[in-house]
């Protein structure tokens, strides 16, 4: 009788309370902090999800759009041709995105809407829109990789593309 | 018990006392950001805004600088320079004139104290955006301030290339690129 008594003063935890802090509070807590810790590692040290501003990736990265950065992508590499990557100011709040199309060393330069490397015209099916630029060429330095958009469609003035120093590239774009 | 109890009161004390210190005695790179974040606050401006407020704006942003600062813009077309206090209050003026509201952000600001403690500079990336439209200027840029009177004072603005480039002149350094922005998490 008196046992009964006592189970029955036992209330079971409520569902919204069993929904936000589980069964186990304690438990419950420790997976938030490994959550939290998880997401904060990642965002350092792994990956830097960024938002798309401007049009000079055009029609490859559309404005808006949500992507991610890989920062362990050159740990063990460097950046590759053809790669999209982003290109920090003073730091990484606002980054530029650009496509690296030459690498240190090489020389590069527009001609009448191609893009040569070494004098040799440059395949590159990323690029969907007409393009008329023409630029001086350019040799890059040991640890220089030239960065364009693209968009060429745009007019040469108002894309804003050239040489990135190797420090600067904070990772690969992913998707 | 009672010893981890002392223990734990000692270390809320010295918390509390280290705060109050940095309150009080702030750091010279503390006071650096400070003045900074006044230039980027002074900068801004909203729409509407009456004479006599953006006359006191102006006047304080005068003296976020050094009488002999000067800012050295180097974009595309060439170089600008605006040479000294007088100069940058005519220009934040002419451009409270050709805009109705601008926001001006620094951010990532990394800041190098020299040795003696007197002068520092400051490398950051200038966020500048009219309010309600989705474009935006960005331009990395560095400030030299130098302690003046006890008052840390900017001095030397200049920008800095991002890239570099040789390519014909005249094109806008910063405008309609594809940039990107962390969402949340910064």
């Amino acid at each position: 009788m008196l046992m009964e008594s006592q189970v029955n003063t036992i209330k079971a935890p409520s569902r919204l309370r069993r929904i936000l802090i589980g069964r186990r509070p304690a438990f419950t807590l420790v997976r938030v902090v490994v959550f939290v810790a998880t997401v904060f590692i990642l965002v350092k040290f792994v990956v830097l999800p960024i938002r798309i501003t401007g049009p000079s990736m055009l029609p490859n990265y559309k404005e808006g759009r949500i992507n991610f950065i890989s920062r362990l992508a050159y740990k063990w590499h460097e950046p590759q041709r053809g790669d999209v990557v982003g290109i920090r100011f003073a730091g990484t709040t606002v980054m530029l995105m650009k496509r690296v199309v030459a690498l240190p060393g090489e020389t590069v330069e527009f001609r009448d809407g191609k893009l040569l490397i070494n004098d040799t015209v440059l395949d590159e099916p990323y690029v969907k829109l007409p393009c008329n630029w023409s630029s001086e060429s350019r040799t890059l330095g040991p640890d220089e990789y030239f960065v364009v958009g693209d968009n060429r469609s745009m007019r040469l003035e108002d894309h804003y593309f050239g040489a990135a120093k190797r420090d600067r590239i904070v990772g690969k774009v992913l998707l | 018990m009672k010893i981890v109890w002392r223990l734990v009161a000692l270390a809320v004390l010295a918390t509390v006392a280290f705060w109050l210190y940095t309150i009080f005695f702030p750091s010279p790179e503390k006071l650096i950001r400070r003045r900074l974040t006044q230039v980027e606050e002074l900068a801004s401006f909203e729409k509407g805004e009456g004479l006599i407020p953006r006359a006191l704006s102006l006047q304080k942003l005068g003296e976020c600088f050094a009488p002999e600062v000067e800012i050295v813009l180097d974009w595309r077309e060439g170089e600008h320079v605006v040479a000294g206090r007088q100069e940058i209050l005519e220009r934040a003026a002419a451009v409270r004139q050709a805009f109705q509201a601008l926001k001006v952000e620094f951010l990532d600001k990394t800041v190098s104290l020299a040795a003696d403690g007197e002068s520092a500079d400051v490398a950051l990336t200038a966020r500048v955006r009219v309010p309600g439209d989705k474009d935006f200027f960005v331009q990395e840029m560095k400030f030299s301030l130098k302690k003046i009177d006890g008052e840390w004072l900017v001095i030397r603005v200049e920008t800095i290339k991002t890239l570099s480039r040789v390519m014909p002149a005249g094109s806008r350094n910063g405008l309609n690129h594809n940039l990107m922005q962390v969402p949340v998490l910064r």
